[in-house]
């Protein structure tokens, strides 16, 4: 089942269009990322789909549910941690928590519940008195996170969260939609930084208001790419014969009798093996063979400056 | 350091033209405020209704009254036949004053003889009685020197008596107005910032993720600041009556009620102000514009009756409008709840009437 479908939407803010056609389908059960540089259109996009912003054109649908149409239905089964800390900064944590609960229909007995399990699981416990405006930023997340998972939402959509963020807590967010994600939560994310979003199941890399490609992270290196890369150290000088292959060289070094070779194939893992073997078979000698890994980050440039994306 | 001050200078003015609407209302308040004020106050000066009771047989009091009615002061609202009669009009708030004649005016003013005319005085509106009084000694002696000329010499006492006196001290009449502007501007614009403070804050975008409707927003802010505001009035209120010595005349639970739904009212107002402001700023500053006019015309400063006509139907929706003609008639003339029912019911109707606006108009969305 899809968690998310949205089709074609278009949000104009006078006369900038924010987001220009951005179609997203998302899984029940993955993480999925949206990627791109700050005012690509990611906030309205998920805004959108919150209904916190009414598209201009386009339709969204929550599992099933048309957001236009039955946005209480889809809020009850969608948890939502905006970028920035939007919680009562004159209530204490237990206050916040418990005002959401009661917000979100749940009962008495219900409420204790999941408030102490929540503080236990977030580590909030010793800081339940605490109003919310005295917590440091890391506790300010976590008690975000807190709320938005209060009333067990099916989808999370989350803005951000490691923006401004340090490294320990960036990592204990991203192993906390693992455990989500294993509880059958699908999670929404939001990130301008590349390295986090090869956490993503799959991601969709926005630019301009546009979706610029849309897969796993590595299906997106490789359509930035072309394909994999693997590296190469041989004996002499088979430039020759590596045109022979079904390798490209990107890349050749002589460097005395050996030469480092950088070739791009469809599938690294797959191509490793019979490509040594094939160059053995012409009598070149490979001293070394590996995958490259690339970065998103660089894939994410060259597809949206134009490079990979015709190739 | 001149460059400094310029760049701030242009900066801040660039800040000011790019808040259109608060720009609008800084702007526009002066000039509206004084046309407001002119529309109101600045045509010629309106007639004070009075009553006339004329017990006199002659011919001479006719021109008296002739004298009065052309003076451009009263309004003669009716002629009562007996003093009494007179007087009860008053009481009932029918007209500010009641000018009685007696008997044999005509004659004694024939004979040379002093005679009287009497002013009934509404003493719960000190300042048009003050305004009735001097006008009618002035009319009396513009009237005395005219006809001596016909007539010979002679002399008329005006004598003066007070309906719901014998004199208003300035404490108490004030109250109303005291407690119109605690009732009126406070609570509205401390409620008219809230949900653009949330905005503000970002924890409106929190809020409305959660399943709640606009009902449950504004209802939620409305509950919470009456029962604060309310708690707070009460209090302001026994202030002044057990500390301040105010006069009250009817009973002070009735003055509570009345209190209580103006604020309800200031509360509902503010509320719709709320849902429709962008930030805190703009709240604020349509709180005050507001407020202006529910001062020029709602009785604040002078009596509704005698602003001009337009302006006097607008005067008459204004929340303190019906509250100050409500508690000044409970306060200083006595009268009960059931004398007091209308205002009462206007107050409610308004209140639902915001309420429902504030509702309708609040959007659960973040543009």
């Amino acid at each position: 089942m899809l968690a998310i479908e949205a089709v074609n939407l278009v949000k104009v803010f006078g006369s900038f269009k924010a987001v220009d056609g951005v179609t997203l389908k998302v899984e029940e059960g993955v993480i999925f990322g949206l990627l791109g540089p700050n005012g690509a259109g990611k906030s309205t996009t998920i805004r959108m789909i919150l209904g916190l912003l009414k598209p201009t054109s386009g339709s969204i649908k929550v599992f099933g549910i048309d957001v236009e149409d039955d946005r209480s239905s889809v809020l009850k089964i969608t948890g939502y941690m905006p970028q920035h800390f939007s919680l009562y900064e004159d209530l204490t944590v237990e206050e916040n928590m418990r005002l959401y609960a009661s917000l979100y229909g749940l009962n008495g007995r219900e409420t204790e519940e999941r408030i102490l399990e929540l503080l236990d699981e977030f580590m909030l416990k010793e800081f339940k008195g605490r109003l919310a405006g005295k917590l440091s930023g890391g506790m300010k997340q976590r008690l975000s996170l807190a709320v938005a998972l209060l009333h067990r939402p099916r989808l999370l959509i989350v803005d951000e969260p490691t923006a401004g963020v340090d490294p320990p807590l960036r990592r204990y967010f991203w192993e906390k939609f693992r455990e989500l994600k294993k509880r059958g939560v699908t999670i929404l994310v939001t990130t301008h930084y590349m390295d986090e979003a090869e956490n993503c199941d799959r991601i969709a890399l926005m630019s301009k208001g546009k979706v610029a490609a849309e897969g796993s992270p590595l299906e997106i290196k490789r359509l930035a790419y072309g394909g994999d890369i693997i590296e190469m150290v041989v004996a002499g000088n088979p430039r020759e014969v590596l045109k022979e292959t079904a390798a490209k060289v990107l890349d050749f070094e002589e460097n005395g009798s050996y030469s480092r070779v950088r070739l791009l194939v469809p599938d690294a893992s797959e191509y490793l093996i019979p490509l040594t073997r094939e160059l053995e078979a012409y009598n070149v000698k490979v001293v070394r063979a590996y995958p490259v890994s690339l970065s998103l980050e660089e894939a994410f440039i060259r597809l949206t400056t134009g490079d990979g994306v015709s190739s | 350091m001149m460059g400094a001050l310029v760049a701030l200078m242009i900066k801040d003015i660039k800040q000011l033209l790019r808040d259109p609407r608060s720009l609008l209302m800084v702007l526009l308040m002066p000039p509206a405020v004084m046309a407001m004020f002119v529309s109101g106050y600045g045509e010629e000066r309106s007639e004070v209704p009075i009553i006339v009771v004329n017990l006199d047989e002659g011919a001479i009091s006719w021109q008296l009254i002739e004298l009065l009615r052309s003076s451009g002061s009263f309004k003669i609202v009716a002629y009562a036949p007996t003093m009494e009669a007179g007087i009860d009009l008053v009481r009932r708030g029918e007209a500010y004053a009641a000018l009685i004649i007696p008997e044999g005016f005509s004659e004694s003013v024939m004979k040379g003889y002093s005679t009287k005319i009497v002013t009934v005085l509404d003493a719960a509106y000190a300042m048009i009685s003050e305004l009735v009084w001097q006008a009618a000694v002035i009319m009396v002696q513009v009237f005395m020197k005219t006809a001596s000329e016909m007539y010979g010499t002679f002399y008329i006492e005006v004598v003066r008596q007070t309906v719901y006196g014998p004199e208003v001290r300035s404490v108490d009449s004030f109250t109303s107005t005291i407690l119109g502007v605690l009732l009126h501007l406070v609570p509205m614009s401390l409620i008219a910032v809230s949900i653009s403070r949330e905005r503000e804050r970002k924890t409106f975008e929190q809020l409305i993720m959660a399943p709640v409707s606009g009902w449950q927003i504004v209802m939620g802010k409305f509950i919470a600041y009456a029962l604060v505001t309310i708690t707070d009035m009460v209090a302001v209120f026994g202030f002044a009556v057990y500390v301040l010595g105010v006069r009250v005349s009817g009973p002070p639970t009735v003055l509570i009620l009345v209190s209580i739904l103006l604020l309800l009212c200031s509360l509902s107002l503010g509320l719709l102000i709320s849902a429709i402001s962008r930030n805190q700023l703009q709240a604020y500053q349509a709180a005050i514009f507001f407020f202006i006019p529910s001062m020029l015309f709602s009785g604040f400063f002078m009596p509704v009756e005698l602003l001009s006509p337009s302006t006097r139907a607008f005067g008459r929706v204004l929340p303190l409008y019906h509250f100050l003609r409500a508690f000044r008639n409970v306060q200083l003339r006595g009268w009960g709840f059931r004398d007091i029912v209308p205002e009462c019911l206007s107050l409610l109707f308004e209140t639902l009437i915001f309420l429902a606006a504030a509702i309708r108009l609040l959007k659960l969305r973040v543009d």
